[in-house]
């Protein structure tokens, strides 16, 4: 920095000034976004005595690994687990499926009332899903779905977020290539699943990612549609488990971890994808 | 897309039959799972709603219902009952006494969800497996009459305006200056974007039982923490019991999801401002205007589509608070502080079987929320700034 008049000295000074305290800002906020999880995960691993202890110990000693055994066997967690894994997979491929044509009708094709669907879709989207409640919760029991894995899945089969993300992604195709497809007679359902559907995969994968997330972090629908223990997903599980043991903050902890950790191992793996559906809903 | 101009021909109506073929699909899963209820809301809450049990064909009689009767009326299922019902498909232990009358009980079995009604005639114990009807029977407005009557749903009305008035703009502020921060940092900003969605993404029900652990009043993170902090200032600082004491309900609802959604709306804005034209920085520091002015006069200006998206989904989103009252005050709270409009909908509905009264509460939430929505898209949205 030798050599430089003492203003632009300053000019440097004050950037570095600048950015140090966004830095110290941004620790605090990451410190605080992170410190619930972290509290979570030292509590899972204490007893109940070390757990109620002040001021907290942040590193359990010793720790107490047992407490997750302990939480898995005190409820049907197997059953919650593989019901919101089940759900979560029929679900997404179910909504990604309507969705794929759906999306590319109203991208690509012209059509009568083309104007007034896209209205009506949009307009969904204005609905609150819990005014909606009683009259589904009439529905599903006169279709005679109430405590069927069917209430679970195909009211969830399909979804406006997914058609109107990936309208967006085929519209960026250029029309050419459906031309030059028919030209050499290849029918427009199968174009649009082998030659379009590739060309929109970072689309998809996202509609995916924040279907299943939504599919395995389902709650209120399932506790009104059935009461079978058979057909808990996590949450509902975890709210019972949560009403008979109390406060047994350990165990609690400790199950609350095994729910998070599936849905952060995806987003670990999958950031991208998330972020990108997070950028795309803000523009439009 | 082909151009059609001129008279519609014979390709347009092939190609509007093929569409429709293609939304078919998605079109009949929201027809009878979206419009179809949206629809009912509205005419349910019209009417008294009321199931009915009705019994199906005799599956056993017993002649010695005076040694069953004791039991049963003391809720417990006699294992000769719970034997027979097993002939038919019942789970014993999962069995229980759902509700009783005079002469009747019905029994759930909680493995299959069936239910069986008990009936006494006389010296005779009749089972039958039970099914259940809808009865609907018009009622004019008197469901609104009773709504807007019930000073539970004032109180519901009143929360969660409090709720939806103090949350969205603070967490869409606090959003914006996060978002800045992220903009303006320079490496790591993988990391903290992580930080700020991991709130978002994790399951409701699960971060509400952290959080519930960390309102505790003796034992809480919270507590300790803000105990710390009034000992380093030599302040003096009574624990304080967020979830039993009627004032601090609110206030740690609103806290938890500040904490759940301001990392969220911060990736949105981030966005935004990452799309925005260098050029008008440059213009503006040509013009020798500092950080904050550009900030204030070129950044948030440009961002006004994201923060009028935000202020839309979070609007009806923080109307449909209820997921977090259930776990976090398993209840509607001391004094019902927490009581929420859905709480309400759903304790109506769920609880008190009341549907008609539920339904027409929902449509009230609907009006709510509806013209909140056209008063954005009329008056708010005019004066969003669009880039080109």
């Amino acid at each position: 920095m030798r050599g430089h008049r003492p203003r632009v000295n300053a000019y440097l000074l004050r950037r570095a000034a600048g950015l140090g305290t966004v830095y110290v800002l941004l620790l605090a906020v990451a410190a605080v976004m992170a410190l619930p999880f972290l509290w979570m995960v030292t509590t899972s691993l204490k007893d109940l005595y070390q757990a109620l202890r002040i001021p907290p110990q942040w590193i359990p000693s010793p720790p107490r690994w047992d407490n997750y055994p302990a939480a898995w066997n005190a409820a049907p967690f197997g059953i919650y687990f593989w019901n919101s894994f089940f759900l979560a997979v029929t679900t997404t491929v179910g909504d990604v499926l309507t969705s794929i044509p759906a999306a590319y009708a109203l991208a690509k094709m012209t059509f009568l009332g083309r104007g007034v669907l896209l209205g009506l879709l949009l307009g969904t989207l204005m609905i609150p899903g819990q005014m909606l409640l009683v009259p589904s919760f009439i529905l599903i029991n006169r279709l005679g779905w109430y405590n069927t894995y069917w209430a679970l899945i195909i009211p969830w089969t399909a979804g406006v977020f997914g058609i109107f993300l990936l309208r967006q992604f085929f519209k960026t195709i250029p029309d050419e290539l459906w031309d030059s497809a028919r030209i050499d007679g290849c029918p427009r359902l199968r174009y649009i699943f082998q030659i379009a559907v590739p060309l929109v995969r970072p689309g998809i994968a996202t509609v995916a990612l924040f279907k299943f997330v939504g599919s395995w972090n389902a709650f209120l629908w399932v506790i009104i549609m059935t009461d079978r223990v058979e057909l808990r997903t996590v949450p509902v599980g975890l709210r019972f488990f949560m009403q008979d043991i109390g406060t047994d903050y350990p165990r609690l902890m400790a199950a609350a971890t095994m729910a998070i950790v599936p849905v952060l191992i995806l987003f670990f793996f999958a950031q991208k994808q998330f972020i990108q559906g997070i950028a795309r809903t803000g523009i439009k | 897309m082909a151009l059609v101009s001129g008279p519609r021909g014979r390709r347009f109506w092939l190609e509007t039959v093929e569409a429709y073929v293609y939304l078919l699909p998605t079109l009949a899963v929201l027809g009878l799972f979206t419009f179809y209820p949206f629809i009912n809301a509205f005419l349910y809450s019209g009417y008294d709603i009321r199931t009915r049990t009705v019994p199906g064909a005799v599956v056993h009689t017993s002649t010695e219902a005076g040694s069953w009767i004791p039991l049963l009326a003391r809720g417990r299922i006699p294992e000769e009952l719970a034997a027979v019902l097993e002939g038919v498909g019942a789970v014993q232990d999962k069995l229980w006494v759902r509700a009783r009358g005079a002469n009747w009980w019905i029994l759930k079995d909680d493995a299959s969800g069936q239910e069986y009604l008990v009936v006494q005639e006389g010296a005779l114990l009749r089972v039958h497996p039970a099914a259940t009807r809808w009865a609907l029977d018009p009622v004019g407005g008197e469901n609104f009459r009773r709504v807007l009557r019930d000073p539970d749903f004032a109180k519901a009305v009143r929360n969660t305006s409090i709720y939806v008035g103090v949350s969205v703009p603070v967490t869409l502020i606090l959003a914006l200056v996060l978002a800045t921060l992220l903009h303006r940092a320079v490496g790591g900003k993988a990391f903290f974007r992580l930080t700020s969605f991991l709130p978002y993404i994790t399951p409701v029900v699960a971060i509400t039982m952290v959080w519930a652990w960390i309102y505790d009043r003796d034992y809480g993170l919270l507590n300790y923490f803000l105990k710390t902090v009034a000992g380093w200032l030599g302040l003096e600082f009574s624990l304080i019991n967020w979830l039993n004491d009627a004032r601090y309900v609110m206030p740690a609802l609103i806290l938890m999801n500040i904490w759940r959604f301001v990392g969220y709306q911060a990736l949105i804005l981030l966005a935004g401002m990452q799309g925005i034209d260098r050029e008008y920085y440059e213009a503006a520091r040509v013009d020798g205007a500092g950080g904050w002015s550009v900030w204030r006069k070129i950044t948030v200006p440009l961002l006004t589509p994201q923060i009028f998206f935000l202020l839309i989904i979070s609007l009806i989103g923080s109307f449909k608070i209820f997921e977090e009252v259930l776990i976090l005050l398993q209840g509607p709270g001391p004094e019902k502080a927490g009581l929420t409009i859905v709480y309400y909908v759903f304790t109506k509905a769920f609880d008190s079987k009341q549907y008609g009264v539920a339904s027409a509460a929902s449509v009230i939430l609907f009006v709510i929320i509806f013209s909140l929505s056209v008063f954005q898209l009329t008056v708010v949205q005019k004066r969003v700034h669009y880039e080109r």
